[in-house]
């Protein structure tokens, strides 16, 4: 368990990404989970919206795009 | 005024920071030439004993030092320290498994090159330490007679990404009735080719394979 400290990553991953494209929110952030990555997907989606709190990805959704393997990769974001 | 919602194309692993931390460690474990070891396991299949066993036995001809993680307690270092070599234990909370930044503050004041061979035994857990790289030359997963058979089918993932497998307490093996074979033929399944030792740490059975592995790894 866990997600919360893997959700923090994704917030982090994204506010990067945010600043450097220069945008004001993030609205959607794509992932993608292997189904061996060993990451509970309904505790990534809880952790995730604590995680977003108070940051420029309050509110946004994650979408999770899930793959075979080790994968455990933030794919795309839409940002405004 | 709003901006204009766009997307923008990422593509980044999730645990890059621990990634790239993992990464400078195992620089500068290679630069001091000093081997490192990482131990997983579910709780209780005796991931502190074949430590004691192994800092006891080799530490009697290289200089070896072990770091120990567990949610709470100093018990195991304690244990560890019995064995003459330097022990440090790293309390995780509520952390379920050992990441790099936990290892690098850990090092903090040790003197790497004095060390030959560094210990790193992870939380007893079969799930999440297998995400994190901990900059290890070496992972060993160990799975006890006292489990059965079938845990590497049950955590292929663990299994996929360590080294070496390590079979434990097989001096219980007739008292369990563990099906050896099976064992092995399981551990093949899911990762063919791996390299697996049986030992016993209380009897020291197996113990003299385990030493050349990590001295001729």
């Amino acid at each position: 368990m866990h997600e919360l400290s893997i959700a923090l990553n994704i917030v982090e991953i994204a506010e990067e990404e945010l600043a450097r494209q220069g945008g004001l929110r993030v609205r959607t952030i794509y992932i993608r989970v292997g189904s061996r990555a060993c990451v509970a997907k309904e505790a990534l989606s809880f952790s995730f919206g604590l995680a977003c709190e108070g940051t420029v990805a309050e509110g946004s959704r994650l979408i999770v795009e899930d793959t075979e393997g080790l994968d455990l990769d933030v794919i795309r974001m839409e940002i405004e | 005024m709003t901006a204009q919602p766009r997307i923008v194309e990422v593509r980044e692993r999730v645990l890059k920071q621990n990634d790239l931390l993992a990464r400078d460690l195992r620089r500068t474990f290679r630069e001091a030439h000093v081997h490192v070891v990482s131990m997983v396991s579910s709780p209780g299949s005796g991931k502190t004993t074949l430590l004691e066993a192994t800092l006891t036995i080799l530490g009697r001809s290289r200089r070896v030092a072990a770091l120990v993680g567990d949610l709470a307690t100093e018990n195991d270092a304690l244990r560890l320290r019995r064995s003459g070599a330097p022990v440090k234990q790293i309390t995780t909370g509520t952390v379920c498994h050992l990441d790099a930044s936990m290892v690098s503050a850990a090092l903090t004041g040790w003197d790497l090159s004095r060390l030959e061979f560094l210990f790193i035994e992870n939380v007893g857990n079969l799930v999440c330490p297998s995400s994190y790289d901990l900059g290890e030359d070496l992972r060993a997963v160990l799975l006890s007679a006292t489990e059965g058979e079938d845990k590497p089918l049950k955590y292929p993932t663990i299994f996929n990404t360590a080294d070496v497998a390590i079979v434990t307490k097989i001096d219980l093996a007739e008292a369990v009735e563990f099906d050896r074979e099976l064992a092995h033929r399981n551990i093949q399944q899911v990762r063919p080719g791996m390299h697996v030792i049986e030992v016993s740490a209380k009897t020291g059975f197996g113990m003299d394979k385990w030493i050349s592995t990590l001295t001729g790894w």
